[in-house]
């Protein structure tokens, strides 16, 4: 293991101001102050926080939509505050209010997002073309869960950037759901990762619960890309233990889920639980810092909710948004 | 211009490529096979500009358009070829919903400098994927700018201007252009997007055309010649249209016929009818014609040489405009 204890700290308390934001969220949406949609996070931030931690600033990273990449963004070093100001529909939101869920910060190399599952593929592909091309050392991760493997684009995505031997990491949250079906009903193997053998991509799977593991993982596939070996695929074990979507049904086709061992998931495979324990256990952490550290995110959420509130409503007139179109050409045209 | 050189339509295009991929080294093309072609403009690219910048992909449009999206986000400036512009719609979501749109929904931070490539036109007998023109579903989507030249010469200047845009471009060509010769001059020179070009002056009745149908526009003004003088306005760009350039136009003529050869329903014809009926109702003297491709799919095999736009349903067109 290559990261030192003040990192493992460190990645505790991202994943416990993810988890904090997360429940912040599901207050706000159940509140009606979300504009638009949610796909809570519950206890599957393990892998997201593992996923954004060990890049720099010009890494390329696409965000999973399971609790909007919160998680990702978090870990990535990205103020999320004009991210959720988003989701509140408010002037001071990352895409000026214009997208409701879309997660725009240039700077931090996070480019925007789809409406579509699987958009993440086929850009991923340029990110990582462009990075090679560029040769700055950057690298790609791609973020997803294992129902945007239904897409016809991952599978065009894995065979350009193997063959291309891309730095882009399939970095894949399997939560072993698929909006409101069963992932055994739609795929014929049990591991998503080995889609990967077939581009001769090497693979790993890990316990997306056990936020080491994932932190793990996600610095050998870094090292990996970063040494110019083309991409892996990295599958996180976690758990769905709620709905796809806030307020939609939590079936597996026909059938509705087990409530009880969705509960007992929560009880005993929460992965902010397991890593406290293992941090008191170990003696990085005591109780009281645990402690601390969760009240202190719970006051991060109430500064955001107040920083968004702020702000008024965007509303912008007609006539901004019909200039807005177009992208201005600064005298890129001149010659 | 010099008059002495002349290019065929492919010939141009790939001049175009050349020169802004030695003055660029951030643009790059991509697409299926185009290092060693079916159709001529890319042929010989990958030489000059190696395997790297001349991108062969495998038959993923999806991925070469996403692939050019990621590659434009993160600072380079991508030309996707997809051979056929009819293959573009493999890449649906890319192409129409998130391409042009990127840039207007992630609040004005992320301009996507990407110019799509694909011949298109009716009149080759081989039926829809290879022959649909997309331009009038690719205009109704915001943020995408949509052009298509009738000679060598609009077709060098469109293609560097559509490079250096800061924006997504679709560039057309028709098929039945390719090898198509006319002037084009050695000096760098941009047509740019959203400016019409009056191809033939005339005062009593103005022809929209684009594309092959400029040709057979000009064809229809020259048989008519002695009778009436008739206006050819090839508008180079669907998007931006260069409205003004009509209207100035029906200002002298107040009949107008636009020839469009993709679908009629809801297309480039019926919007730029729309337009006028808006801006220049009262310059009109007859209600506007249109020839368009008849609203069922484009057939293969000997139909289509009837069903595309003709000399003969253009000057038929122009007749009744002029209540002949």
């Amino acid at each position: 293991m290559a990261f030192n204890d003040k990192q493992r700290v460190e990645l505790f308390r991202t994943l416990v101001r993810a988890m904090a934001l997360d429940r912040m969220m599901m207050r706000l949406i159940r509140a009606g102050r979300l504009v638009g949609f949610y796909h809570e996070g519950g206890i599957a931030l393990a892998p997201g926080v593992a996923a954004g931690f060990f890049l720099a600033k010009d890494d390329i990273m696409c965000p999973h939509y399971r609790a909007h990449g919160v998680a990702h963004m978090l870990s990535k070093g990205v103020d999320v505050k004009p991210y959720i100001a988003e989701h509140l529909g408010r002037t001071g939101g990352c895409c000026k209010g214009r997208s409701s869920f879309h997660a725009s910060f240039p700077a931090h190399h996070i480019f925007g997002s789809s409406g579509n599952i699987g958009a993440n593929f086929p850009v991923s592909v340029g990110y990582g073309f462009a990075a090679k091309q560029k040769s700055l050392g950057q690298i790609v991760m791609n973020c997803s869960g294992d129902g945007s493997y239904g897409s016809g684009r991952a599978h065009e995505a894995l065979l350009m950037c193997a063959n291309w031997k891309l730095p882009v990491i399939f970095w894949c949250e399997a939560n072993g759901m698929a909006q409101h079906s069963s992932m055994d009903k739609l795929f014929p193997t049990p591991n998503i990762s080995s889609l990967a053998a077939g581009y001769g991509i090497p693979s790993q799977i890990v316990d997306g619960q056990d936020l080491y593991a994932c932190a793990d993982a996600a610095q050998l596939a870094i090292a990996h890309v970063r040494e110019g070996n083309g991409p892996i695929f990295v599958e996180c074990k976690t758990l769905r233990a709620q709905e796809h979507s806030v307020g939609g049904v939590n079936y597996a086709g026909k059938t509705p889920r087990d409530p009880d061992l969705m509960r007992r998931w929560k009880d005993e495979r929460n992965p902010e639980t397991l890593a406290a324990a293992a941090l008191v256990r170990q003696g990085l952490l005591a109780q009281k810092d645990v402690d601390d550290m969760r009240g202190a995110a719970e006051s991060e959420t109430d500064e955001i909710e107040r920083y968004c509130e702020r702000q008024p409503k965007a509303l912008p007139p007609i006539e901004e948004l019909l200039a807005a179109v177009y992208a201005q050409e600064p005298g890129a045209m001149a010659s | 211009m010099k008059p002495d050189r002349e290019l065929t339509l492919s010939e141009a295009i790939r001049e175009a490529y050349v020169e802004e991929m030695r003055r660029d080294e951030r643009v790059f093309l991509i697409g299926t096979s185009i290092q060693a072609p079916t159709f001529p403009h890319t042929k010989g690219l990958a030489d000059e500009f190696g395997e790297g910048r001349v991108l062969d992909t495998p038959i993923s449009e999806p991925g070469m358009t996403g692939c050019a999206m990621g590659a434009a986000l993160e600072g380079l400036r991508p030309v996707v070829d997809y051979m056929y512009a009819g293959f573009a719609y493999c890449a649906g979501s890319e192409v129409f919903l998130q391409a042009g749109q990127y840039h207007f929904l992630h609040g004005s931070q992320h301009p996507l400098p990407m110019v799509m490539v694909g011949t298109c036109g009716v009149g080759r007998r081989v039926a829809n994927e290879h022959a649909t023109l997309p331009y009038g579903a690719l205009i109704h989507h915001p943020g995408l700018k949509v052009c298509m030249p009738s000679t060598p010469y609009d077709a060098k200047g469109l293609m560097k201007a559509a490079i250096r845009d800061d924006n997504p471009v679709f560039f057309l060509w028709h098929t039945s252009m390719m090898m198509q010769k006319g002037p084009v001059p050695n000096e760098d020179y941009i047509v740019p997007l959203g400016v019409a070009d009056i191809k033939r002056s005339g005062s009593d009745l103005t022809i929209l055309a684009s594309g092959l149908q400029v040709g057979n526009a000009l064809k229809v003004a020259d048989k008519l010649a002695r009778e009436v003088s008739i206006e050819v306005i090839d508008p180079r760009s669907f998007e931006p249209f260069d409205r003004d350039t009509l209207m100035r136009s029906l200002e002298k003529t107040h009949r107008l016929v636009i020839v469009d050869e993709d679908f009629e329903r809801g297309g480039f014809a019926a919007e730029v009818m729309a337009q006028v009926m808006e801006h220049g109702y009262d310059l009109l003297d007859a209600p506007v014609k249109r020839v368009c491709h008849p609203h069922f799919p484009v057939p293969g095999g000997y139909i289509d040489s009837y069903t595309m736009p003709t000399p003969e349903r253009i000057e038929a067109a122009a007749r009744e405009a002029l209540g002949a």
